[in-house]
């Protein structure tokens, strides 16, 4: 007996001492962060969720570093003398491995990563109440731009590429869709973005996309499919339109690459670029704000030098001489060459030319302005789209449209400003025929924005790209288009771990 | 009666435990049950005696049996025992655990004394099983034993480490780097994530990393089945390593030291001297029509004997053992250094332990608890890539450079090669871990046969992790950073508690062992972290302020984690005389890691062997033990799963800049994409094995085969890019894979007068095979591999080479079928790519499955021999047919690049067309991609892993200085590789399961010599 009482109460020991089972002892909750199930509720987490689309741009796939690589380098305007071998490669149309991380998968991952973040908002936003219903749209707007604006530049890259326009799933496997469709969408996007997108933002608010920033990428998807009547109209904002006398260019042609004079009246569309955190890449606390292009392509012994500048460029500033028969002036804050002190009394970084006698870096972005030395942590915006580029623009629709003589006076406006004299006067010849003009605009083009992440586009919209002949033209500038093999490499591989994976998508053409 | 008494109090079972009412109910039942069969056997004859060891000490509890009857008993303290068997012409068996067996004929006798002789091989051996303890003859799974004194004579930092070859089955890769981990995998890759295998270290669940002191060990039992590990449920499914630490015995105290003190050396590249290297390099240049680059041909730097120094090791112990009658009590105190053969590495540990038990009538009560210090300074960067990359003709130092040290420039040395003397300084990196981790248990002797057992334990560490960034560069055109300090301190605690009631009889031939009980673990981790930059620095001497109170822009942060496991176990074991095995174990979890609805699993598992030798029909006589065993049984798996991966979160760290003023803005979204519905991994497994004795025992074998599959594989396997994701893929249930292998032990035993020796073989083979795939998808391709339905992981999957174009003649001929010329820019001297899909260009299409980069079968060869005072052991591995690709050579022999080459290298010219090598070619990556199969290699290897020569000092002498015995070792470990694979080490580990075989510079095992002194008093 004395054996059973002992059991017992060894047994109801062992229950007692046993954790109290309460049915949701294994439902541990996560206290670090919000789920998505609780997350999506008030306008707060809406403002949130689209803040979060906008620090897309500071990935390193994207606009922190990268895509340069791919808009400059890979254009006859920039190369690559990277000592990394297959860096560089990536900018000469020497593409091996189709997954190099650096060269193609992250600016695909990030593009898409982007993107996602947009379908988030869209698909959410909808169901949060909003005391003020405007307020909604306005959101929904941004994340429209924000979605076409990546789509827009993944079309320019790859071209062939899935619609993905809803939020992700893992099991995802999105149908490749033909270019045309890809540029329908981004019509798509901006045009409903632009209908709710306000003229201009308040102060606490500027550095968002305004009705220009639509309207100026519209043009844009609209000008590389060729579709010219309606770029025109978009366009047509900026002169005719709500937009007209709110853009200006700035009298100081480098105060539209320095972070002291940001969001200025020239300034269309730009990243918001800050120094506030020195933190890393990823998505987490801190993460970097900056851009990293300043020190990927800055002169050997400061960064990088990942990316440079052809010298082709050196020669083609110093054709024509200002109304004051001086250089240039936008060499200067274009381009780091070697009589760059000669010229006008400037040092790299504080150093004299140390490298070669024909080589040349980009001075765009770079931030010898106040550092002699460079980090990943670039505070200054980079202009995705200012007004010298859309009077440009506009110039190029119009002669597309054959009014080539109005297109000469908004080339006239950007060439004033660095007191370069009109077209009729130094160039009169380019006015007498279509062709000459563009041709000329190509070049006017390359003066203003060289460096600014334009060219890559202007090439494939100009046809530079499609035939041999062309293309030799081009490899007369930059002898890396001498590996250019025409309907091939106008696009990029897609990676090609995506395309094994994916039965639904190919590899782009020849590759 | 018993029965009404148990059950009443298990129905007051708080709710969730309703779910395995009808499982643990099961197995208490089957308790009860037995408690009826408590029949005394009717007895006509009484046999006593006394059972003494060869020198005729007493054998307490020693095992006496009538054979072919339901009777034994078992012997006093003083060996006698009393025996009543059915007749007087009855077979008494004798056996006890160390010693061989003995039967002895009654023939009518009433007293019979027996001396048993120690055994050879150890029939007797208990092993620890989780939750209880078997005699190793009466396993029913797969269970191994190492041999513990060939752990402890290694030099290892962590057990697993000397785990390696010293069991078949298990696979042990080492970390070479002072203070790192191995990797243990049992019985292969079960899953596509983690193969760490389950630690219990007294029955406390954890893990043996770097901070146990493996002198400490006492046994290691490698449970590697199912039904063998089932009773540690969801976390044994990569198997289990049970270790018990050592325990005082009876007896005045004992004191032994032992130290070992050991020099390390790290293998080398044979790379290119100078001279050798400006001849390539020039070559490379010249054939690429490209101008020369200024080499610096003033310097001469040998950038191994810069990084590489002689590792030193030193390894103290002490320990104070003891008891008495009623406790026992061990002490042990550990001091290990070693300072590592890359510079500003090392490892530092201070550890101490207390085990002590005690017992008073019913009640008995004991603890472990060790307390350890470990600090290591860690590598910066990989010296062992960078002494690769790094060219002869660049200076250490270079007071031009900011911070002083030389490195790649654009002129003259054009690699972005890490200057590994820089780093060294300019980056340092320290890990602290104090830990303290114990467990107390009580138990109380209800019954003769019943026992009740609670067990709390402990866990905890206090991390420490320090990274100091001084200013200055160590690589070309490194970005400008001042100089950083990061500082993060974590706690980590996991709390134990385990009830369990287990039962324990025989009744005449039947003997029933059962265990019923829960398990409750905790796992909580919580960390803070700060960094600042601009640290303050001492302007005269240049020394910085390593604190975090100083410096400019903190940034701080920190999270917690936490994770419960919930568990019911049962087990019972029936064993009917000795020959007739049964096992059966069933277990129910619940763990927080899986999706809310899917928290729960039940796995059954039962094991079943029959002892062929004791039935009466058999009669060979070479043959002292044969057993069969078969076992079949499921595990759950969830532990290789984060803390919340089922649950989608928001990523609030985003922020923006924005507005006039670029106020920062807060930003929020979902980042990684998460599978809600996470569910248990089940394997199960099926396991045969052979046990037998043979030749006297001289000789004994083990042998299994085993069929594992794993549905429902937990991984966090690749998913598209164009989903967005980051943050790492998803976990999903996303595969179903098989293993199936072999293992085959042999041990085999010979004595003489003065000399005795043994062999022991362990021979593993294993193949995996994918069974599904996740997300319905039929393959996962990386960069170099690709697994597939049907075919093992991670096979290689890369461009066929065919040799070398020797002219142009042979390049322009080299067409498809329709004609085209295949590789038209190719001049001779470059790589022939086979054009597999005939369409007459190379591309991505034109990839082929071509090797595995599993081992076919693996070999560990233990060999001892003694001979009076002195003892020889010796360990061989060897692994043998795996594919493994180089990195190394996929680096040196690339020349687009600039590196240093390997020594010898004949890279094709117009005078020398008899080589593998493409010609040298700077700038182009047609010839070095990596992507081909120009990289692949054999990774077979046979090494010699430990040799040990020891001489125990003659008995004479120690006693006249009062000691009890002493002992000096001479060893070696690693001294000999016999491979043809061309990186540093091919006993390499590579964590990315799906790039299993590629080998990129890990650290290499290193060689030792070490002595050591042991005595005890």
């Amino acid at each position: 007996m004395k054996q059973y009482i002992k059991l017992t109460i060894a047994i109801s020991l062992m229950v007692l001492i046993m954790p109290s089972c309460k049915k949701d002892l294994l439902n541990v909750d996560n206290p670090n962060t919000i789920t998505e199930e609780q997350f999506w509720k008030t306008e707060s987490d809406a403002e949130k969720g689209v803040n979060a689309a906008y620090a897309m741009f500071y990935k390193p796939g994207g606009w922190s570093r990268w895509i340069y690589f791919r808009l400059d380098l890979t254009s006859d305007e920039g190369f690559s003398n990277s000592p990394w071998i297959e860096l560089a490669d990536w900018t000469r149309f020497q593409y091996v491995n189709y997954n190099f991380w650096e060269g193609n998968a992250i600016t695909w991952r990030d593009t898409y990563k982007a993107i996602f973040r947009c379908n988030q908002v869209l698909a959410n936003l909808p169901e949060i109440p909003f005391t003020d219903n405007n307020k909604k749209e306005l959101l929904l707007a941004q994340a429209k731009f924000l979605r076409g604006l990546h789509y827009y530049y993944a079309a320019l890259l790859w071209e062939n590429i899935p619609l993905v326009l809803e939020p992700s799933k893992p099991d995802d496997l999105p149908a490749q869709r033909p270019l045309a469709e890809v540029w329908a969408q981004v019509e798509k996007d901006l045009t409903e973005a632009l209908a709710v997108l306000p003229v201009s933002w308040d102060a606490a608010n500027v550095g968002r996309p305004n009705k220009g920033a639509a309207n100026a990428f519209l043009a844009r998807t609209y000008m590389q499919q060729r579709k010219w009547p309606q770029a025109k109209t978009a366009l047509d904002y900026f002169i005719t339109g709500a937009g007209a006398g709110k853009y200006e260019l700035v009298t100081n042609f480098q105060d539209n690459f320095t972070h002291t004079n940001e969001n200025n009246k020239e300034s269309v569309f730009e990243i918001q670029f800050s120094d506030v955190n020195k933190g890393g890449d990823g998505d987490d606390p801190n993460q970097n704000m900056g851009h990293n292009r300043a020190q990927f392509f800055a002169p050997r012994g400061i960064g990088w030098s990942d990316g440079q500048a052809r010298y082709w460029m050196v020669d083609e500033f110093k054709k024509e001489k200002t109304t004051a028969n001086a250089i240039d002036p936008r060499l200067r804050y274009t381009l780091f060459y070697p009589a760059l002190f000669a010229d006008f009394g400037d040092k790299i970084y504080g150093r004299n030319w140390e490298w070669n006698a024909n080589e040349a870096w980009f001075r765009k972005y770079q931030r010898d302005y106040f550092r002699t030395n460079e980090d990943y942590f670039a505070q200054n915006n980079v202009r995705l789209i200012r007004y010298a580029d859309v009077l440009l623009m506009y110039a190029e629709v119009l002669n597309e449209l054959d009014q080539t003589a109005t297109a000469a006076g908004y080339v006239n406006t950007v060439r004033a400003r660095s007191n370069m004299a009109s077209l009729a006067t130094a160039h009169p010849a380019v006015l007498m025929s279509k062709d000459a003009f563009r041709d000329r605009l190509k070049i006017e083009r390359m003066l203003e924005l060289c460096g600014e992440s334009v060219r890559w586009a202007d090439l494939k919209r100009w046809g530079d790209l499609e035939t041999p002949a062309k293309v030799s033209a081009v490899a007369q500038r930059d002898p890396d288009f001498n590996n250019f093999v025409v309907g091939k490499h106008v696009r990029l591989p897609i990676p090609q771990t995506e395309v094994l994976n994916n039965p639904n998508l190919k590899q782009n053409d020849k590759y | 009666m018993r029965k009404r008494s148990l059950a009443p109090t298990f129905l007051h079972a708080p709710a969730c435990m309703q779910k395995v009412r009808s499982a643990a109910g099961a197995v208490l039942l089957l308790i009860a049950l037995f408690f009826t069969l408590l029949l005394s056997a009717q007895s006509t004859h009484t046999v006593k005696g006394k059972v003494t060891n060869q020198k005729g000490e007493p054998l307490e509890g020693a095992s006496v049996t009538a054979k072919g009857a339901n009777t034994g008993t078992s012997t006093d303290a003083s060996g006698n025992y009393t025996l009543q068997v059915a007749n007087a012409q009855s077979t008494l068996v004798f056996s006890n655990v160390g010693y061989a067996d003995k039967e002895v004929a009654v023939n009518g006798q009433s007293s019979i004394d027996v001396q048993l002789q120690q055994g050879t091989a150890d029939l007797g051996e208990v092993v620890v099983v989780g939750y209880g303890s078997q005699r190793k003859r009466d396993l029913t799974g797969a269970v191994a034993v190492v041999e513990t004194g060939e752990v402890t004579k290694r030099q290892a930092t962590t057990i697993g480490e000397a785990l390696q070859g010293l069991a078949s089955g298990v696979f042990v890769r080492g970390g070479g780097q002072p203070g790192s981990e191995a990797r243990v995998e049992i019985r292969g890759l079960k899953n596509l994530t983690g193969t760490n295998p389950l630690y219990v270290i007294d029955g406390m669940i954890t893990y043996a990393n770097r901070d146990f002191n493996p002198n400490d060990v006492e046994s290691i039992q490698i449970l590697k089945d199912a039904s063998a590990a089932a009773i540690y449920g969801s976390r044994a499914a990569n198997g289990v390593i049970i270790i018990t630490t050592k325990k005082g015995k009876k007896g005045p105290m004992r004191v032994d030291f032992a130290a070992k003190t050991s020099i390390q050396t790290t293998p080398r590249w044979d790379l290119a001297g100078k001279d050798e290297f400006v001849r390539l390099n020039y070559m490379a240049y010249d054939n690429a029509n490209v101008p020369r680059q200024n080499l610096n041909l003033d310097v001469t730097t040998d950038w191994q004997d810069e990084s590489f120094q002689t590792g030193y090791m030193q390894d103290y112990n002490v320990s104070f053992a003891g008891g008495g009658d009623n406790g026992s009590y061990m002490v042990s105190a550990n001091y290990f250094k070693n300072k590592g053969a890359v510079i500003s590495t090392g490892f530092d540990r201070i550890s101490l332990r207390v085990n002590s038990q005690g017992s008073k009538g019913i009640f008995s009560f004991g603890e472990n608890l060790a307390i350890s210090n470990a600090k290591s300074d860690e590598m910066s960067g990989n010296p062992y890539a960078d002494v690769v990359r790094l060219l002869p003709t660049i200076p250490v130092y270079d007071p031009a450079n900011p911070g002083g040290y030389g490195y790649g420039s654009e002129s003259r040395a054009r690699t972005f090669g890490t200057n590994p003397v820089a780093i060294a300084d300019l980056e340092d990196r320290a890990l602290e871990n104090f830990r303290v981790r114990g467990n107390i248990w009580g138990e109380l002797k209800l019954l003769p046969f019943l026992k009740y057992r609670a067990n709390f334990g402990y866990e905890t560490s206090a991390d420490n992790y320090r990274y100091k960034r001084k200013e200055g560069n160590w690589t070309l055109n490194q970005a400008y950073d001042p100089a950083i300090f990061n500082e993060n301190r974590a706690r980590y605690q996991s709390m134990l508690v385990e009830n369990t009631l287990s039962f324990n009889k025989r009744f005449g031939k039947h003997s029933v062992n059962a265990i019923a009980g829960q398990t409750y673990q905790r796992d909580n981790y919580g960390q803070i972290w700060g960094t600042k930059r601009n640290i303050l620095q001492n302007s005269s001497s240049g020394s910085y302020y390593w604190v975090l109170d100083q410096g400019s822009e903190p940034q701080v942060g920190g999270y917690d984690q936490k994770a419960i496991l919930l568990s019911y176990l049962g087990r019972i074991e029936y064993n009917f005389a000795d020959k007739y095995l049964l096992n059966a174990v069933v277990r129910h979890d619940g763990s927080s890691r899986l999706g809310r609805n899917e928290q729960w699993g039940t796995f059954p598992s039962v094991s079943a062997a029959w002892r062929v030798s004791n039935e009466e029909f058999f009669k060979v006589n070479f043959v002292n033990d044969l057993k069969l065993r078969i076992s079949h049984g499921t595990l759950g798996s969830s532990s290789n799963l984060g803390y919340w991966d089922y649950l989608p979160v928001i990523n609030t760290f985003s922020t923006i800049a924005m507005g006039t003023g670029q106020n920062v803005l807060p930003g929020a979204t979902q980042v990684r994409l998460a599978n809600q519905d996470l569910r248990w991994e089940k394997l199960t497994q099926t396991n045969f094995g052979v046990d037998a004795s043979l030749l006297n025992s001289k000789l004994s074998v083990t042998a299994e085969y085993f069929i594992a599959k794993t549905t429902d594989v937990l991984t966090y396997m690749p998913i598209l890019m164009t989903t967005g994701n980051d943050g790492g893929n998803p976990a999903v249930n996303a595969a179903s894979l098989r293993n199936t292998g072999f293992e085959l032990s042999a041990t085999y035993r010979a004595e003489a007068k003065d000399f005795s020796y043994y062999v022991t073989a362990n021979v593993t083979t294993l193949r995996n095979k994918i069974l599904n795939l996740g997300y319905g998808r039929n393959d996962i391709f990386t960069g170099t591999t690709v697994t597939k339905l049907g075919s093992p992981a991670a096979m290689w999957f890369l461009l066929q080479t065919d040799g070398l174009f020797q002219t142009q003649e042979e390049v322009t001929n080299y067409k498809n079928k329709d004609g085209i010329t295949i590789q038209p820019n190719a001049r001779p001297g470059d790589l022939r790519f086979v054009d597999h899909n005939g369409d007459g260009q190379i591309t991505n299409d034109d990839k082929i499955v071509l090797g595995s980069p599993w081992a076919k079968w693996e070999l560990g060869l233990n060999m001892g021999a003694s001979y009076k005072n002195f003892d020889l052991t010796m360990n061989w591995f060897g692994s043998f047919g795996s594919t493994v690709y180089n990195g190394y050579r996929s680096l040196v022999d690339r020349f687009d690049d600039n590196s240093n080459y390997r020594e010898g290298i004949q890279p094709w010219t117009p005078d020398n067309t008899n080589t593998n090598v493409p010609r040298a070619f700077y700038g182009s990556t047609l010839n070095s991609r990596g992507d081909s199969d120009r990289w692949l290699e054999s990774g077979t290897f046979m090494r010699l892993k430990f040799v040990s020569l020891s001489y125990r000092l003659p008995d004479a002498l120690i006693k006249r200085i009062g000691f009890a015995n002493a002992q000096i070792t001479i060893s070696g470990q690693n001294l000999l590789t016999f491979s043809s694979f061309g990186g540093l080490d091919p006993e390499f580990n590579n964590g990315n399961m799906f790039e299993r075989g590629v080998y990129g510079f890990q650290f290499p095992n290193l060689k030792m010599y070490s002595a050591g002194l042991q005595f005890g008093f």
